[in-house]
């Protein structure tokens, strides 16, 4: 049986990206159920992201003629690399673990690319922040009103007598039943129904009548004039889209292989709750079987998970955008920019002999104790194959950690902080261990097993 | 710590306990790989395939392009229709020894325009309204059996491109074998790699697996490529510093049966024509010594190279003296066991275009159908998951 620190590292590790010593020991004095209500409380109440876009504003006040110009643009898109190493920030400071947890999680699974805007990009953050942990209709509606969806899927094409089927096709696949539980001819309907959906010059959601096919559909058995809040609608009401929202919930948070009872029971509550996602984590959350040995330290950390979880345990920050990109690229993961829109598959497909080494030398660049030495792949519009030498500016304060362990015997440290930072089983021994911290350029014992703690395989998984 | 001190250290004596039995497959050199190799470059940013192999004798291509065309005077002319980039006179030879093919039209149904998604359905070998996860490659690396490494397939950088990724196996990224040896290989991780045994849970086990296999092949390559004697003979660009690595694994016999290189900065919306002939010199001049090089080694015959790009660009020039994205380009072929030498099929037709795009004729898996059935010799359906009918290319 676990212990209550292990179940609650291995909560906050599903549920936020870690957490730190000085919570663990707080929160290992209250009853488990208390921290998790508490962690669905404060996600119930999203903050929005915040960040101020001048380049934004600038463009917007200057009309089409100021989009015209490549050098706005440019800085445009320079601003919206700013809202990607803003989001991560936030995930790493923020005191709303699960509501961070859960966007990301919404991200890959709404999975929207977002390059060049960055008013549209802090809008969709933000939709998804508003129904992070609300009510699963609610979130589905208001993606297939976001102006950054309604572009990424065309359906600011879609228009009477010129469906296009790419929004509804998806809302089908991969937002809500998954593939074989409709027809071709359901996404043909429903792509009607979602004509005339689009956004605005400002980035608003706005309805065209003239657009709208107003005739009758027939989706999914039913028939009706309807519009997209219908198909919705009718999406919600059937069982197999509870199932595969609970399925894809459990694979993400508990397990990537499925416990068919466990998934079973989730997706029949989910169903009856009217789709609250709040209860659906509650429900896992809450249930022995999440904190079962089989399903701590068994999930590979995404590329975030791994950079947000060094960051809040290191009090880390990358000092430039360039930084955060680096490490993206490197590791696999591009905040607003997954593969395309079936988002991130997860699990070992993060890992390749590449990515593998970066990840295993990652703490020794932050650490400073090694030197980067590799490239990340140009971009499309770059002129040339560059080869820029990437540094990483990173700062980082372990005060808090080397403090907390003031006058400890070094066999103490070394079995709280393995336990803290390694939520699998560690076979490596203190013993074999001093060997390369008794050499370690940094001289203080707890600094230098932080440091190669993180850079073990056993790291890697939460 | 060397590994006797460790072995020491820790008690154990036998190192024989410590090698995973994944491992003896390739430090056996049990490994048959029926001599083939496969090296592709891939063109980024979507190459303007109207000014590299230029339709000269076409009307069309110069009322569309009135000052990027290539003078009729400064093709190098292949036939009466079609003549290479000025810059390109290396391949012109090698068409004109037999060891060039050329295929125009390539593309795919209901192209996108899009860098990202066009790239990735090259990569993917998709439909361009499905998408997956595993690369062609990949999924090629996937069917092989017992002779599989992950070096097999390596692409010269420090990432790995999604062609290479496959559901259970991948291909290898390696700029530098003595770089990733040394971040790899340090005497930590090392060590780390000796911890592994069968107790690991499941996904801590695989990341082991992999490292081990990391450090094997790591030290394998480094190996292979170390005493190079090429350094001075191939240009110092980065497409000749790369052939140059891939010529000395081949020619040493190397375990690698596939090479992977990325060579970018075709995306030429504004100033194209001399951002696009620098480009194409330098391919011209590091491949025109590749090909020349494994020819005198005996190596050509074993040796297929192919090129490609993620879409080509629209015929007509825009405002900036560069073009915009297009659609269907040409993939070139190079080797010394070319079936049909030369151009293999129609030249673009620039008076049937699809909102100013090239309509494809040739669908890229087709391409790969041959590749896979005539070259690396395994069924393309189970990689392609489709039919697609090889070309009479190989």
């Amino acid at each position: 049986m676990p212990t209550l620190r292990k179940k609650i590292s291995h909560l906050y590790w599903r549920a936020g990206f870690g957490i730190s010593l000085e919570m663990l020991d707080q929160k290992s004095s209250l009853p488990l159920k208390e921290t998790i209500s508490k962690l669905l409380t404060d996600a119930k109440n999203p903050d929005l992201l915040t960040l101020q876009l001048p380049i934004y504003e600038q463009l917007a006040k200057g009309g089409k003629a100021m989009m015209k110009n490549a050098d706005l643009r440019k800085k445009l898109q320079e601003e919206n690399r700013g809202v990607n190493s803003f989001w991560i920030r936030n995930m790493a400071t923020s005191k709303n673990p699960l509501l961070e947890r859960m966007t990301l999680f919404w991200h890959g699974h709404f999975a929207m690319i977002s390059r060049n805007n960055s008013n549209v990009s802090k809008n969709y953050i933000n939709t998804l922040r508003t129904h992070a942990l609300g009510n699963f209709g609610e979130l589905v509606l208001a993606i297939a009103r976001d102006p950054g969806m309604i572009k990424f899927l065309n359906n600011q094409q879609n228009k009477k007598g010129h469906p296009n089927e790419n929004f509804a096709r998806e809302l089908l696949e991969l937002f809500t039943m998954g593939i074989g539980h409709y027809s071709e001819q359901d996404i043909k309907e429903a792509a009607r129904a979602f004509t005339g959906w689009r956004t605005n010059k400002n980035g608003v959601f706005t309805f065209s009548e003239k657009r709208h096919d107003y005739d009758r559909k027939t989706f999914l058995g039913q028939e009706g004039d309807f519009n997209g809040e219908d198909i919705i609608r009718i999406i919600l009401e059937k069982k197999q889209t509870a199932k595969f929202i609970a399925t894809k919930v459990y694979q993400y948070f508990v397990n990537q292989k499925i416990n068919q009872e466990h998934v079973q029971e989730l997706a029949y509550e989910f169903y009856n709750s009217n789709y609250s996602i709040e209860k659906l984590m509650r429900t896992i959350f809450e249930s022995n079987w999440f904190y079962a040995e089989e399903n701590i330290g068994t999930k590979i950390k995404s590329p975030i998970d791994l950079l947000v979880g060094m960051m809040k345990t290191l009090q880390l920050d990358l000092g430039s955008q360039k930084s955060f990109l680096f490490i993206q690229k490197m590791l696999g993961q591009i905040l607003l920019n997954p593969p395309n829109v079936a988002g991130w598959a997860g699990g070992p497909s993060w890992i390749d002999n590449a990515t593998l080494v970066f990840r295993l030398n990652l703490a020794g660049y932050l650490f400073k104790t090694q030197s980067v030495n590799v490239y990340a792949k140009p971009a499309f519009e770059d002129k040339a194959r560059k080869k820029i030498k990437q540094k990483l500016s990173a700062t980082m304060d372990l005060s808090p950690i080397i403090n907390h362990f003031k006058n400890t015997d070094e066999a103490v440290i070394y079995a709280s902080l393995s336990d803290w930072l390694i939520q699998t089983k560690l076979n490596i021994k203190k013993s074999e261990m001093d060997l390369f911290t008794k050499n370690d350029v940094t001289s203080d014992y707890v600094a230098s097993l932080v440091l190669r703690l993180m850079t073990l395989p056993e790291y890697q998984v939460c | 710590m060397d590994r006797r001190n460790f072995l020491k250290n820790s008690g154990l004596a036998s190192t024989a306990l410590f090698v995973p039995q994944f491992l003896s497959r390739f430090n056996n050199s049990g490994f048959n790989q029926n001599g083939k190799n496969l090296v592709i470059i891939q063109w980024s940013g979507g190459n303007d395939g109207l000014n590299t192999l230029v339709p000269f004798h076409n009307d069309l291509y110069y009322k569309n392009r009135p000052s990027l065309a290539i003078p009729k005077n400064k093709v190098l002319k292949l036939t009466d229709e079609l003549g290479f980039n000025p810059m390109l006179a290396g391949m012109k030879d090698l068409y004109e020894e037999g060891l060039l093919t050329i295929i125009n039209n390539v593309g795919y149904p209901n192209p996108i325009r899009s860098h990202f998604r066009s790239m990735d359905i090259w990569h993917t070998a998709s439909d361009s309204n499905q998408y997956w996860q595993t690369g062609w490659l990949g999924r090629y690396l996937d069917q092989t059996k017992a002779d599989y490494s992950p070096h097999k397939a390596l692409e010269i950088d420090d990432a790995l491109v999604l062609a290479l990724k496959g559901k259970h196996k991948s291909g290898f990224a390696a700029s530098n074998p003595a770089k990733l040896k040394k971040a790899a290989n340090n005497n930590f991780l090392q060590k780390v790699a000796h911890h592994h045994n069968h107790d690991h849970e499941e996904n801590v086990a695989y990341l082991y697996k992999t490292l081990i296999e990391t450090q094997s092949s790591a030290d394998y390559l480094f190996n292979q490529a170390k005493n190079s004697t090429r350094k001075g003979s191939y240009p110092s660009t980065s497409i000749g510093k790369d052939l140059a690595t891939i010529a000395n694994l081949i020619v040493k016999d190397t375990n690698t049966k596939i090479y992977y290189i990325n060579m970018g900065g075709f995306d030429t919306h504004a100033s194209q024509k001399n951002r696009q002939e620098r480009l194409l010199k330098q391919y011209n001049d590091a491949i025109k010594i590749f090909v020349k090089d494994l020819q005198k080694n005996q190596k050509l015959d074993d040796t297929l190279i192919m090129t490609f790009s993620e879409f080509g660009r629209r015929v007509k020039q825009n405002a900036s003296q560069g073009t915009d994205h297009g659609t269907a380009n040409n993939v070139y072929f190079m080797g010394g066991k070319l079936k049909n030498p030369g151009i293999f099929n129609e030249a673009p037709n620039l008076s049937n275009l699809d909102e100013g795009d090239l309509i494809y004729s040739v669908d890229f898996r087709r391409i790969y159908a041959s590749v896979l059935k005539n070259w690396l010799g395994v069924d393309p359906e189970n990689v392609l998951l489709s039919t697609f009918e090889p070309l009479g290319i190989i």
